[in-house]
């Protein structure tokens, strides 16, 4: 975990290029951040209290109060990002990160924030979610002028009401988006809110997904759908950290969707209600409960339940594409296919030939074959058990007895009690599996014969 | 008798000064020094020896040679032995010495006897005639007939040149279509193992017969390719073979592979002009033509106003049948045509305008060499950065492109078919290398001849580049 880079005074500002020296004696600090871990959370160290939220890879922006303002400092900026481990992809982003640190003010706080663009060409930031003067809502040409590359804006704001945002560009908004630009906006209610439980665990992160050609390093960003990267904060599974809670603790989750597609959002051995959207709390007469919510393109919810289930369970999105790493989404489906005869055949040609997918993909999660560089495998997660078979939107959610309060740090494995573990049956064998080879259409093994019964030649 | 005495010695310098005898090995030695250095890749090749003996070793060192695999080095030298077409040359060569040796060889006098009878006399002449004119003309031509003999050693010599040449060329073109098989029998196994997986998917229903019909396109093609590749192979093999002058058993070698590696600096462009004029054999028989008839200028001269003229020398001796007595009459004749008609202008004009064509021939020889010596050495750069550029960047290049898609395929973003039709393609690379190496070779070999042997005949520069990559579909 990474606690660093708080206002530390104007002595060792780090000097923007294009922005004068005495133009940044008005400016707070921009703080910055070199880590993808997931930074503990920011209890805040002055203006109002409040129960902070723990940005999933992530962090919180610091701030200064300037005489009863909130100041915040983004800086957009180019910025290399760890995907996962050994996987670095070229975006853009704020403050050293994509997506930008997370803002979090109080209900009613008024907030000033300097946006200092340090990009290649001009961008804004739009609030979204807000109640805001129009002209703060940061849309390009309609509400402001675009900020041109190396200008700082100001936007300034009260933070009406408590819920759950984001914030993103509204100014070339496809390339800048597509490169990463987002960030969270958490608005904590002032003091205690009807529709508004107090949570132990407060967890925030938004979905995003790029288009990285295997052995590249920067996004494709005229990709529509076509993403091969699935994230969560601009981390993918297994480089996700996992959301950890003690027994008992009411735990909150905060998702955001920045992608151009839906996520339905399903955790494991739970059931929880959304109790939140960008809209604001759900009164809870419309709450009901789930065990999967669907996170449309452009949304935020916010869920809550108690994690009274002890162990390791997964929390994903369930499309299940979008928990595997980089594929070849127009590879054919080998599954079945009899490669007997032909292997050595191949090698003799390819030496480094060896089949897959014959049985399947599930070959990919065992088989650690070498990749181009730079390319996040498609499938590498591990468990106690072995391989997770998953790569992307996926983590785990672990519940354990004692995790103290406060304590993000990963617990481990679940130490699963005597009896628990999905076992071996030990009686009379099944019969051997037959292969997945099929020699016809239709004829596979306890496929229904639908065709008529051959006869011997024509004996009229 | 004085007379008599004169004649016989004025016979005899003339005997001297013809020096007329037959070459005993038919010039072969002649040849042999003018071919040295200039035959291709072999220093000093042996030529077809007259002597049996010589024959028969010649014949086991081919042996020997055809039992290895065959190198260019052998080739040029079996050619050299064995070729029967240069064997008739050699032989021609052999014929033009004994015409020069004729030709030059004082003629036989003419003896001529006559008996005569009248009533009373009976008369017998004995006349031996000479021809003048040729004991006259001895020195002028046997120098002639030697240039003309040095012209025919010289172009028998670009003979065996242009047969070394031709060999090694038919060698190039045989190992490197050889290989080109074998590239293409492994592209063709590539795309005949994607046509088989394609087929199993279709049989388990992962493909439709569309898909498996694009795969069998290609496999189609590459054997269609692979079949002209093959044949030539064969092609080549039978040119080789005609240049060796083999067949049957003989023609069943193995040929050495692969193409000899490519130089690791080329020869500098300085002086090849100079080199040219310089040892070209062509522009040396140029020149060589050129004295002869400046020689015959001079000849010609003589010859043109004195057709001929006898001299002879006749005893003539008359018996009285009745009273026995003898009187015998001696005397010179000499015999002159007179130049009442033919003052020999028409001879002196044919001899100026030889000499002027064979100046016009040397100049013409000696521009084309120079053209060609440039050209030749361009071709062979050209064909030297071409074959370097496909062996050290497009071959590792299209390696390169092949192991990644082999990464691709590894982390399942990538098709068998990809692979395969990038092994295809690396092949392909390998095909062409292979094409440029032998290329080079063939620049380098009408180089060498260019520069000096003879002329290369008409400089084929390089073939257009036929470059094709397949793609294959399962993208």
């Amino acid at each position: 975990m990474n606690r660093r880079n708080f206002f530390s005074g104007a002595a060792t500002a780090v000097a923007a290029a294009s922005v004068s020296r005495v133009a940044l004696a008005a400016l707070p600090e921009p703080a910055t951040q070199a880590s993808a871990d997931t930074a503990p959370p920011l209890h805040p160290p002055t203006g109002r209290p409040y129960n902070p939220v723990v940005t999933l890879n992530g962090w919180t922006a610091p701030w200064r109060m300037n005489a009863g303002v909130k100041e915040f400092h983004l800086v957009a900026e180019p910025v290399v990002r760890e995907v996962a481990p050994g996987f670095m992809v070229n975006m853009w982003g704020y403050n050293g990160q994509s997506p930008g640190p997370t803002i979090e003010v109080v209900e009613g706080d008024r907030v000033r924030i300097f946006v200092t663009n340090r990009l290649p060409e001009h961008t804004t930031i739009h609030w979204h979610g807000q109640r805001l003067p129009n002209g703060m809502d940061g849309v390009g040409g309609l509400n402001q002028p675009a900020i041109p590359a190396g200008k700082t804006f100001v936007y300034e704001f009260e933070a009406r009401r408590p819920g759950t945002f984001m914030y993103h560009p509204h100014a070339d908004e496809m390339v800048q988006m597509a490169m990463g630009m987002m960030g969270l906006w958490i608005t904590h209610p002032k003091g205690q809110h009807p529709q508004i439980a107090k949570v132990q665990r407060d967890y925030a992160f938004l979905l995003n997904a790029f288009d990285v050609e295997p052995g590249s390093m920067t996004p494709k960003v005229n990709t529509m759908l076509d993403h091969n990267i699935w994230c969560w904060n601009s981390r993918v599974f297994p480089a996700i950290s996992p959301l950890v809670a003690r027994q008992g603790d009411r735990v909150r989750i905060r998702v955001g969707n920045l992608t151009m597609t839906n996520h339905p959002i399903h955790i494991h051995g739970h059931e929880f209600e959304v109790t939140g959207t960008d809209g604001g709390p759900v009164p809870k007469s419309a709450r009901w409960p789930e065990v999967t919510t669907d996170v449309a393109v452009g949304q935020m919810r916010q869920i809550d339940f108690i994690a009274d289930e002890l162990g390791d369970w997964a929390l994903h999105c369930h499309k299940s594409h979008h928990t595997m790493g980089a594929m070849g989404h127009d590879v054919p489906t080998m599954i079945g296919v009899d490669h007997r005869g032909l292997v050595g055949k191949i090698q003799k040609i390819v030496p480094d030939y060896m089949v897959m997918g014959e049985r399947g993909m599930a070959d990919m999660g065992a088989m650690e074959m070498p990749l181009p560089d730079n390319t996040f495998p498609m499938m590498t997660g591990t468990g106690q058990f072995g391989p997770v078979e998953m790569g992307g939107m996926f983590t785990s959610f672990k519940v354990r007895a004692d995790q103290p309060a406060g304590d993000y740090r990963d617990p481990g494995d679940f130490k699963h009690p005597a009896g628990t573990v999905a076992y071996e049956w030990q009686g009379t064998p099944a019969a051997t599996p037959r292969p997945a080879r099929t020699d016809a259409p239709g004829t596979a093994p306890g496929a229904a014969n639908a065709r008529k019964p051959p006869t011997s030649g024509h004996q009229h | 008798m004085s007379a008599l005495q004169n004649l016989a010695v004025l016979c005899g310098a003339a005997l001297l000064a013809g020096c007329a005898s037959v070459s005993p090995d038919g010039l072969r030695g002649d040849v042999a020094a003018l071919t040295a250095g200039r035959t291709s890749v072999v220093p000093q090749a042996a030529l077809p020896a007259t002597d049996p003996a010589a024959r028969a070793q010649a014949q086991q060192s081919i042996e020997s040679w055809l039992a290895q695999p065959l190198t260019q080095d052998a080739a040029v030298r079996i050619a050299l032995l064995n070729n029967p077409g240069l064997q008739a040359r050699l032989a021609a060569l052999g014929v033009s010495d004994a015409e020069r040796v004729q030709a030059i060889t004082l003629p036989n006098p003419h003896l001529s006897l006559g008996r005569f009878t009248n009533s009373h006399e009976r008369e017998i002449e004995r006349t031996l005639a000479f021809s003048l004119l040729d004991l006259l003309t001895m020195p002028w031509r046997a120098a002639r007939e030697n240039e003309r003999l040095q012209i025919a050693t010289l172009q028998a010599a670009q003979d065996v040149v242009q047969l070394a040449a031709d060999t090694r060329r038919a060698w190039l073109r045989a190992v490197a279509a050889e290989q080109l098989a074998a590239a293409h029998e492994r592209m063709a196994d590539a795309a005949d193992a994607g046509t088989e997986l394609a087929r199993r998917m279709v049989r388990v229903g992962n493909w439709s017969r569309l898909q498996l019909a694009r795969e069998q396109a290609v496999l189609q093609e590459a054997r269609s390719q692979l079949a002209r590749a093959r044949l030539a192979a064969n092609t080549e093999r039978e040119q080789l073979n005609r240049r060796l002058g083999v067949w049957g058993l003989h023609a069943q070698y193995r040929l050495a592979t692969p193409l000899p590696p490519l130089p690791a600096s080329p020869l500098p462009a300085d002086g090849i002009e100079a080199t040219a004029l310089r040892e070209r054999l062509d522009v040396q028989a140029a020149r060589r033509q050129l004295d002869t008839q400046a020689t015959r200028q001079g000849w010609s001269r003589a010859g043109a106003v004195f057709d001929d003229i006898g001299l002879a020398y006749s005893r003539n001796t008359s018996t009285d049948r009745d009273g026995g007595h003898r009187d015998t009459t001696r005397g010179w004749e000499l015999e002159l045509p007179l130049p009442l008609f033919d003052w020999g202008g028409a001879a002196r004009t044919r001899a100026q305008a030889e000499v002027e064509q064979a100046a016009a021939q040397l100049q013409d020889t000696a521009v084309r060499a120079r053209s060609e010596v440039r050209s030749a050495w361009l071709t062979y750069r050209t064909a030297l950065d071409l074959a370097r550029q496909q062996k050290s960047e497009v071959v590792p290049l299209r390696q390169f492109i092949a192991d990644e898609t082999t990464l691709r395929y590894n982390g399942m973003l990538a098709s068998v078919w990809d692979m395969l039709a990038e092994a295809r393609n690396s092949t392909q690379a390998v095909a062409n290398a292979i094409e440029a190496q032998r290329d080079f070779w063939l620049a380098e070999t009408d180089l060498q001849l260019a520069l000096t042997g003879t002329s290369p005949g008409a400089l084929q520069g390089l073939p257009p580049g036929a470059a094709t990559t397949t793609k294959s579909q399962g993208h």
